[in-house]
């Protein structure tokens, strides 16, 4: 009998959203990617017992229920204009599509005071071994939603100066063996090196100077897990009381974005300045492949929270936290996608 | 030529518009609550007895 490695994991994902939170997506609506982490979305089922019912005569238990489920996964990559792409049209929820056959994806939060949904669009994750005749794993997590992305860039040539991380949660619905999906090819990705990188930070162009050393940014959605169950909210098998309860809606909470970086501390450097004075500005990050494949992140305003003076491989070096801020006009972050690739999130 | 989208506003209140997909043009629109639209279906009204 032969073991299973696990590089034999095939993963893909909606690259359209779900109908609903409940309704799973075909194939046609996936792609493929491969992935740098061992993370498997391992649905875990919460059980209780009757040990402290009285009644019958012991304090042990005797009968287990299904009480609810649930699903999750962190989805770690070189970043691509396509991963890219897809992780801030399904982080923010917001998006507009324009161009084509170069297309142009522009998304923002959701503003629910401006008439927004709270809910995040879903998508379905599934994942593979051997699937056909000697399937080992065969699954779908139905209802997922991205609760954060973590884009980091460092120094160095390779891929790994460059890459996202994206984390999964679901609303405990899963197609736990025959998923019926047929895996698509796998996608063909356009790397945004760090190499490409352009930043301009509260009015410094940081490249320009060629002071910059890395950079860590993102946002998490902080999703209400606990209010996904409601009154109704169904189960697993759909009228099967028995099966486990699953949630039956996903709304952000709390949400938060973060920037961080790390430069080159030298005269004129007026990180430590600009902190003291509370100085506020607009943090713009852009990767590209090329003109049609990139990724561009602006911070509509910033004010920096900590500024370290430390070293890196013994330079003189400034680490700044900064920390995004509202504008009534532009709102918080507006992020775009360039890419070749139709129908994201749509 | 730069693209455009059709983009209706918040609430449903009001008629969609036209506007330049550029970042600039779109993320005031949207963090107000506009979001993207299908075009309008022509509603031209057609006479009959309309004369030269």
């Amino acid at each position: 009998m032969s073991t299973t490695r696990l590089q034999e994991v095939l993963i893909c994902f909606g690259k359209g959203k779900q109908v609903d939170i409940s309704t799973a997506q075909a194939a046609a609506a996936m792609w493929r990617f491969t992935k740098l982490n061992a993370s498997l979305i391992n649905p875990k089922l919460a059980t209780e017992n009757d040990a402290d019912e009285y009644g019958k005569g012991h304090e042990f238990p005797t009968v287990t229920y299904k009480t609810a489920w649930d699903v999750g996964c962190t989805l770690e990559k070189y970043l691509s204009a396509e991963i890219g792409t897809w992780a801030i049209c399904f982080a923010l929820g917001k998006v507009v599509k324009s161009g084509g056959p170069n297309f142009v994806y522009t998304c923002n939060p959701l503003i629910p005071a401006n008439g927004d949904a709270a809910e995040l669009p879903y998508l379905s994750y599934v994942e593979q071994i051997r699937p056909g005749g000697g399937v080992v794993i065969d699954r779908q997590g139905v209802g997922m939603a991205v609760e954060s992305f973590q884009i980091s860039v460092g120094s160095g040539p390779g891929r790994a100066n460059s890459k996202i991380s994206v984390e999964l949660v679901g609303s405990g619905k899963v197609i736990d063996t025959a998923t019926g999906i047929t895996m698509p090819a796998a996608t063909a990705e356009k790397l945004l090196p760090s190499a490409s990188l352009v930043l301009s930070i509260n009015g410094v162009n940081y490249v320009s100077n060629k002071n910059i050393v890395s950079l860590e940014t993102g946002w998490k959605n902080n999703i209400r897990m606990d209010s996904g169950f409601f009154p109704g909210s169904g189960f697993q098998t759909a009228g099967d009381g028995s099966t486990g309860a699953i949630r039956g809606r996903l709304e952000f909470g709390n949400r938060q974005g973060n920037l961080r970086f790390v430069a080159r501390f030298m005269n004129g450097s007026d990180e430590y300045t600009k902190l003291k004075a509370q100085t506020t500005g607009t943090a713009d990050l852009t990767l590209s492949y090329d003109t049609n494949n990139s990724l561009q992140l602006t911070w509509q305003k910033v004010a920096f929270s900590v500024v370290e003076i430390a070293e890196t491989d013994q330079i003189l070096t400034v680490a700044v936290d900064c920390v995004p801020l509202y504008d009534s006009s532009n709102g918080i972050l507006t992020a775009v996608g360039k890419t070749t690739v139709d129908n994201i999130c749509q | 030529m730069k693209d455009k989208v059709w983009m209706k506003p918040p609430f449903g209140v009001g008629d969609p518009k036209e506007v330049e997909a550029t970042p600039d043009v779109l993320t005031p629109l949207m963090v107000a609550g506009w979001s993207q639209c299908d075009p309008p279906a022509h509603n031209e009204e057609v006479k009959t007895d309309v004369h030269d």
